[in-house]
């Protein structure tokens, strides 16, 4: 287990590399670059050319690619192109927003995930079981825009009880986020709800259904001690990495929730330099998402492996 | 005792507040944060955030409410008689913001700024007949220009070309120093901008106590968060969305006819379109009626190829209903009897643009004109498309008569989208600048518009008529376009 770490750690490396050649490539190939996205009907002549030239855009894409991916190696993250802003400052401030968000959604959707999700599967084909599935299946499908933006209309428009737009500079104190970030946090709680629920469901009902439980209900032991002591951990294990999955999710997807609520994190920016080609700030945002991705699964299965006793001596044999 | 005595005043006050109207109230208005980091407060430069300099800010002149100059920073202004020099005089004892008076230098500098050509001002075009602006005492300005120019007045009007304090460049795009009827107390153009009351404003204290001016980016959100009641103002509703806006109780939809137009450009240098015949036989092919409905659900002023807005003092009234039959003599005449094949190219920077081809492609295909569109990304489309290729969609914002005419048609105008080149226009518009007379002056812009409509490779076939949503508890919003709205007369409800 301990030499599969660096394994995995050399295969993250690998996987964020390519992400961030697969990034750059694809701005690259847009049509337009950062002086055409601002100077917009001026970009012509002499205004395009000084605008390309103090970016440094004039140079071959190759070399500019080598030159960022070297600064980054080297924790150097370059400057924006539009504002000449280091990028740590301005990601830095974005990336704290979107892990409030991201965990005010996970500190709620998770616990209530199990819950609901064990009760669904324990009272499986009842009626409590179909209500839960029913409620969930919906909020899984519904896109998170959907659901956002009836949220708004119900919330703010009609009953005017909640803020509808998130309207904060996004420099300021976590404090002053809390009260207003209550519907973009709902609505990303229910679609990882129904996601993680799902699986805790069908997860729980698998294992009710192995040898190991109807021997130890064949032999007597009490429902709930069969339940807690032999069903959840068994159960529960699968779901470790799809709640990493999910909240790794949730750091990629709140771009659209970000966008619907102009909440300033990370998914904002993101869409705001895309537009504005501004390829330094997509490329760290690139960055910093796929290295969560990729630290958040590696955490998750080394955590199922650390629990489950059977992954454990299955790999200490192998080794 | 001295503090009891000051509360007691300030009770006094408040309680008259209504007959000495002390600002009151907090205004909120979004801006889409299109120039990002590069948002400034220099009211010329590209990244301008226009909702907030023009609240900050003066011009030497303004429009009034029917688009004609009128008195801002200057009080009144004098040319020679062959209109060659200019001579402004200034508004006295009015200060900036930091407390300084303006005067006859700060005028100076904030022109010579914009006419620098080394620092490709965006504005410099509108000003460029300017050769030489001199401070003649304190309150007194001569301009000379390179040729005869009798509405200089109404390009000081363009509301990029603000007074700001003698030697502020560097530092105006952080600080928007004016002499408006609002300053800057905080500028984050990525988050909230506040702005306070100017008490020292030339018109007396404004209306509103505070304003803020938000960063909303995606247009959906902007909608919503005037919906919400989290702003008051939002203005680009389209015809679909007004009804979301019906309750009277919450807010008020008012209409401004604009000068923003829509068109699709003809380049008058290419075969087929060098041939006047083809050109006018395109544009008489047009429905614009049936354009302006489906486009537009019937919000704007039907236009005969004009770039000159419906409230321009200088606007042709000109009548072009659709001709199927002239359309398709005039074609054969010029050689293609049966009809001819045009590619235009579209983009989605405008959201009515591929509507507005969809409904010209049915509209001129009865004409023999047989239309294809290609769709083309909105990313490079002013850098790749647009004056590259030979037809291809545009759209411009009100300007007044003269620029629009000069700007976008003018012989070896940067800005010439259609590359139409002809003498007889180019005459009229030259002649009209320098003709003293007001109406006769007149009579050169219409014939110049006329000329247009004979001879040009632009098909303009309506200008749209804003929409601006408000808040119910919004007052006194002059209903006009933004740079000629009196922001400090605005007033909210607490």
């Amino acid at each position: 287990m301990v030499r599969m770490i660096p394994r995995r750690l050399a295969l993250g490396a690998i996987t964020v590399f390519l992400v961030s050649t697969i990034i750059f490539a694809g701005v690259e190939l847009l049509p337009g670059d950062a002086c055409t996205a601002f100077l917009q009907r001026d970009a012509q002549g002499k205004l395009l050319d000084n605008c390309r030239a103090e970016l440094g855009l004039n140079r071959p894409a190759v070399e500019r690619y080598v030159e960022w991916a070297s600064g980054a190696l080297t924790g150097d993250l370059s400057v924006s192109a539009k504002g000449r802003q280091p990028i740590s400052e301005i990601v830095g401030i974005r990336l704290r927003n979107t892990l409030l968000l991201a965990s005010g959604a996970a500190m709620i959707g998770v616990p209530l995930a199990l819950v609901f999700g064990v009760w669904a599967a324990l009272r499986r084909d009842r009626l409590t079981d179909l209500t839960i599935s029913t409620l969930a299946i919906g909020f899984m499908t519904v896109p998170e825009f959907v659901s956002a933006t009836v949220m708004i209309l119900v919330f703010s428009i009609w009953l005017n009880w909640l803020s509808g737009i998130i309207i904060i500079s996004p420099d300021a104190p976590l404090i002053e986020f809390i009260p207003k970030i209550v519907l973009p946090v709902l609505v990303l709680t229910f679609v990882m709800t129904a996601h993680i629920l799902r699986t805790v469901r069908s997860s729980v009902i698998n294992t009710l259904a192995s040898d190991f439980v109807q021997m130890a209900v064949l032999k007597g032991v009490p429902y709930w001690q069969v339940i807690i002591r032999h069903v959840l951990p068994n159960a529960l294990l699968p779901v470790i990495n799809v709640v990493a999955l999910t909240i790794a999710w949730l750091l990629g997807g709140v771009v659209v929730i970000e966008t619907v609520f102009n909440y300033p994190g990370l998914g904002r920016l993101m869409i705001d330099s895309i537009t504005d080609r501004d390829l330094p700030v997509t490329q760290a945002i690139a960055l910093i998402i796929a290295t969560i991705y990729v630290g958040v699964n590696l955490a998750a299965d080394i955590l199922a492996m650390i629990v489950n006793p059977r992954l454990r001596t299955l790999k200490a044999r192998q080794e | 005792m001295r503090k009891l005595i000051v509360l007691a005043c300030s009770a006094v006050l408040v309680l008259t507040g209504s007959a000495i109207a002390a600002p009151s109230g907090v205004f909120r208005q979004a801006h889409e944060y299109g120039f990002g980091d590069k948002s400034s407060l220099d009211p010329s430069s590209k990244g301008k955030v226009f909702q907030i300099t023009e609240k900050i800010m003066n011009r030497l002149v303004r429009p009034d409410m029917n688009g004609k100059p009128s008195p801002d920073l200057a009080l009144s202004w004098q040319p020679n008689a062959e209109t060659t020099e200019w001579t402004f005089r200034l508004r006295s004892g009015v200060k900036f913001h930091n407390g300084a008076t303006f005067n006859a230098d700060d005028v100076v500098y904030s022109l010579n700024r914009i006419l620098d050509p080394n620092s490709d001002n965006p504005a410099r075009s509108t000003i460029s007949m300017i050769t030489k602006v001199e401070a003649v005492d304190a309150t007194t300005v001569k301009m000379t220009l390179n040729a005869p120019f009798a509405d200089l007045p109404l390009q000081f009007t363009d509301y990029r070309i603000m007074m700001i304090p003698n030697g502020s460049g560097d530092t105006i795009g952080k600080t928007g120093i004016g002499t408006g009827p609002f300053k800057v107390v905080k500028f984050d153009p990525a988050g909230t901008t506040a702005l306070e009351a100017n008490m020292d404003y030339y018109d007396g204290p404004p209306g509103v106590a505070r304003m803020e001016i938000i960063a909303i980016p995606d247009a959906q959100a902007r909608l919503q968060a005037v919906l919400a009641g989290q702003t008051d103002m939002e203005a680009g509703i389209t015809a679909q969305q007004k009804i979301m806006f019906a309750d009277p109780k919450k807010y008020q939809i008012q209409e401004v006819p604009t000068g923003n137009w829509r068109g699709i450009v003809f380049r008058a240098d290419a075969a087929p379109f060098t041939d006047l015949r083809v050109r006018k036989a395109l544009r008489l092919a047009a429905d614009r009626q049936a354009m302006l409905d489906l486009v537009e659900a019937g919000n704007g002023v039907l236009n005969c190829d004009t770039p000159v807005g419906p409230k321009d003092q200088y606007r042709a009234d000109l009548k072009c209903p659709q001709d199927i039959d002239q359309a398709k003599k005039l074609l054969a005449e010029a050689g293609f009897p049966n009809g001819i094949d045009v590619e235009v190219f579209v983009a989605t920077i405008e959201p009515t643009w591929p509507a507005m081809v969809e409904a010209y492609q049915s509209q001129a295909a009865a004409a023999g004109i047989r239309v294809k569109i290609t769709k083309v990304p909105s990313d490079g489309f002013w850098t790749n498309v647009w004056m590259k290729k030979d037809v291809t969609v545009t759209r411009w914002n009100d300007r007044p008569a003269d620029q629009g005419l000069h700007e976008i048609y003018g012989m070896g105008s940067k800005w010439n989208e259609s590359f139409y080149n002809d003498k007889e226009f180019n005459d009229l518009i030259d002649n009209a600048r320098r003709e003293k007379d007001f109406d006769k002056r007149k009579a050169l812009y219409v014939k110049a518009q006329e000329r247009l409509f004979e001879s040009a490779s632009t098909l303009v076939p309506y200008t749209v008529t804003k929409m601006v949503a408000t808040s119910a508890r919004m007052h006194n919003l002059d209903a006009v376009e933004n740079f000629s709205i009196r922001w400090n007369k605005v007033t909210v409800d607490n």
